[in-house]
């Protein structure tokens, strides 16, 4: 599994990069899969709303044909469900085959990865209910095909095959059901979009709007200027010699046609059970890197803000065991995902990942080596880089002359890490953080950047210059950026001189405060 | 913006546009269906109930005595469901043949029959039969019971045992079915081999009936 994880990681970087130079980092759709398919959600429903108007179930065929033939608005409204639809299941397969790459599919992100398969097979049945609706060619396949998969079933002693045989016209019944499925399971994907974030703090469920709209407005283009095909309307008296059909939706059905009813049943059950039960293969141990966040109540203020910046809802405040009359937090292990933000949203350096908390880091920084040969004779501009940084910029940053210090997250650094190095010689320092919308702490980048220039709780203390401090975005496919944003803020630090803060002229570690009742809180 | 930055930008939007023609030719691509055995089909579809082969026998006054008085019934008649051998030629070679029977645990259930069978395309004789296997020509008394007087309970129930035989029957598949048609087949097109309850025969049928 982790080879497979290893080769997902390494086209999706090859992807991400190729998508960063196309778009630029900010607008990177790739970033954006999972948002991208909400907002297309969005369109689907408005668009079907419209198209509901006009559908006939007692004249599919017909009535879509009607909407088809209209070159104002219901041709490319049409069109503009379908591709979008289409464009759905392409966001959300890359949404899947990222989050499986980034190694973000187990432990606390589990019940979005399951939750996500099923939304993922709501979408499957929604669009197939859509199709069938209207009655041409490639729906009534559809019908058939998933009738014969049906009758293998030992459900109904009545083939559900023989509403398609002919003998009768098919009731207006059917297209009804279909409807009402149609409508009524994208209003539980609705429900399931709820389950699917209910672990996050704050979930991001839209693209940025320059993304949206592009986005749209080139689906929109498509269908006005090659707006989809309507097939001839079903006839059950004529196997026609090919059909259009939707691969997106209908990829399975050669399979199904030229395999045994059981072998496909068994494919897709087997399907299904295998991409549910992937947080079982890719689960990490809970310890190392992956070991969730733990609070020292006697460092613990009760400030109440460790709780506010975790993306994942994992910490609470809690009474405390002790006489202090404030309250403490407590992280519930089976939520964290070890991303490290509240370490660095901790000012007394109270919480976070062992090895990873602000004292941790102050210890690592005052341990760094600033020997880098090439420019021994001057002050370094220290770069601190996510964990996620390729290693293509670090060591390019490194050729450039940058000490580097690596953090998981950007949001897992304490600022006070960053005045240290200021302190320990260094002439500046820049944090080099993933795309914002490609964090995998979530929202390590808006953390940091508020620590840092607005005053959050556990800021960057007003005696630090600010102009030897800089936050950048370090993207794969923008190397020529990262060496473009190093090289100019060096040049700007070596202007300023000398700076002027002294080694440890005041401490910047609390001291911890004994606790009385001593008893470590465990969570139930 | 440099050159470079520009030119990947142009890059993107050509990207942009092949990812969405990728995306509607995805959309419509056709595929031809496969046509396992044959260009034409033959399809059956139909639901019929099967008859009832059942032996019965007389009681006697005495065994009739025997039983408690709701139970009493002077034929007492066992028996199963009909099977049936449904075979499909094509030009006088067999091109299917299967025993078809009731749905249900006791097969008590209509027989409900789905079949698609693909066949060459052309001028074609067209034989579909459906034929019992169970025969009712077993021994035993089959015979209706008339002599118990129809105003006793006994009669009553005897009529009514006797009515619901002949509703039975009269629902039920006839013994032997055929439909034996020359017809002219164009690929991909079908004929549709149906039962016509009213009328208890297998009816062809090549288009749609017009309602
Ligand atoms: S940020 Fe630190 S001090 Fe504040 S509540 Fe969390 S652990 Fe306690
Ligand atoms: S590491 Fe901290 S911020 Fe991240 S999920 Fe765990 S408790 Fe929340």
């Amino acid at each position: 599994m982790r080879a497979i994880e290893r080769l997902a990681r390494n086209s999706l970087r090859a992807a991400d990069a190729a998508a960063t130079r196309f778009y630029g980092w900010r607008y990177n759709p790739l970033h954006q899969t999972g948002t991208i398919a909400v907002a297309l959600l969005i369109v689907l429903i408005v668009t079907g709303l419209y198209l509901l108007v006009f559908y006939r179930v007692s004249e599919p065929w017909e009535s879509v044909q009607r909407l088809a033939a209209d070159p104002w608005l219901g041709r490319w409204i049409r069109s503009l469900h379908r591709f979008a639809s289409d464009a759905m299941v392409v966001a959300v397969v890359v949404h899947v085959l990222r989050m499986f790459a980034q190694e973000r599919s187990w432990g606390p992100r589990a019940l979005a990865w399951v939750s996500g398969v099923v939304l993922f097979l709501f979408v499957f049945v929604s669009g197939w209910t859509g199709f069938v609706m209207v009655w041409d060619t490639f729906g009534a396949r559809l019908a058939i095909v998933g009738a014969r998969l049906f009758d293998a079933l030992p459900i109904l002693s009545e083939p559900v095959q023989r509403v398609f045989s002919g003998e009768r016209p098919i009731p207006s019944a059917f297209f009804f059901v279909n409807l009402f499925l149609h409508i009524a399971i994208p209003l539980s994907v609705g429900a399931g979009l709820w389950i699917h974030v209910s672990r996050l703090a704050r979930p991001t469920l839209l693209p940025p709007k320059p993304l949206g709209v592009a986005v749209i407005s080139g689906l929109l283009v498509l269908s006005v200027v090659f707006p989809a095909p309507l097939p001839p309307e079903a006839d059950p008296f004529v196997i026609p010699e090919g059909v259009p059909v939707d691969w997106f939706f209908a990829f399975w059905l050669p399979w199904v046609e030229a395999l045994p009813i059981s072998i496909a049943w068994a494919g897709a059950v087997a399907t299904l059970a295998l991409a549910a039960a992937v947080p079982l293969f890719t689960r990490r141990a809970r310890e190392g890197a992956h070991a969730p966040s733990v609070v020292d109540p006697r460092l613990c203020t009760g400030c109440n803000q460790c709780p506010q910046d975790c993306p994942w809802h994992a910490i609470t405040m809690v009474p405390r065991d002790d006489d202090r009359p404030t309250l403490v937090a407590l992280v519930d292990p089976a939520l964290c995902v070890s991303c490290g933000i509240c370490a660095g949203s901790c000012a007394p350096m109270g919480v976070g990942p062992p090895g990873r908390t602000g004292r941790d880091q102050l210890q690592q920084v005052r341990g760094f080596d600033f020997a880098i040969p090439a420019i021994r004779r001057r002050a370094p501009v220290v770069a601190i880089t996510c964990a996620q940084l390729p290693a293509t910029h670090v060591h390019a940053l490194e050729e450039a002359g940058a000490p580097i210090h690596m953090v998981s997250c950007s949001g897992n650094l304490h600022t006070s890490a960053v005045e240290q190095f200021l302190r320990d010689g260094a002439a500046g320092v820049i944090v080099f953080s993933c795309a914002p919308r490609d964090c995998r702490g979530r929202e390590g980048p808006k953390w940091l950047l508020q620590r840092m220039y607005h005053d959050r709780e556990a800021e960057l203390q007003p005696r630090v210059d600010r102009r030897r401090v800089r936050l950048a975005t370090a993207a794969p496919g923008n190397l020529a950026g990262t060496l473009a944003e190093f090289r100019t803020f060096a040049d700007s630090v070596e202007a300023l001189g000398i700076q002027d803060l002294q080694p440890d002229s005041e401490d910047l570690v609390c001291e911890p405060q004994p606790v009385v009742a001593s008893k470590r809180r465990a969570w139930r | 913006m440099s050159i470079a930055r520009m030119a990947w930008h142009v890059a993107g939007v050509a990207a942009a546009i092949g990812g969405a023609l990728a995306l509607r030719e995805g959309s419509v691509h056709p595929w031809a269906i496969p046509r396992k055995s044959g260009d034409a089909q033959v399809r059956l579809s139909w639901s019929a109930r099967p008859e009832r082969v059942e032996q019965c026998r007389r009681l006697s006054d005495a065994e009739l005595a025997e039983l408690p008085p709701h139970m009493r019934l002077r034929l007492q008649c066992e028996g199963v469901f009909a099977r049936y051998l449904l075979t499909v030629r094509v030009d006088s070679s067999g091109i299917a043949s299967d025993t078809i029977r009731g749905g249900g645990l006791r097969h008590d259930r209509p027989i409900r029959l789905f079949r698609e069978i693909g066949v060459p395309s052309g001028q074609r004789r067209v034989k579909v039969e459906v034929a019992r296997l169970d025969s009712t020509s077993a021994a035993g008394d089959t015979t209706e019971d008339h002599d118990t007087p129809g105003d006793t309970l006994l009669g009553f129930r005897a009529g009514r045992e006797a009515d619901e035989r002949q509703r039975r029957a009269r629902e039920a598949m006839p013994a032997r079915l055929v439909l034996d048609t020359l017809i002219s087949l164009a690929p991909g097109h079908v004929l549709l081999v149906a039962y016509d309850e009213t009328a208890r025969r297998l009816t062809g049928r090549m288009a749609r009936s017009v309602p």
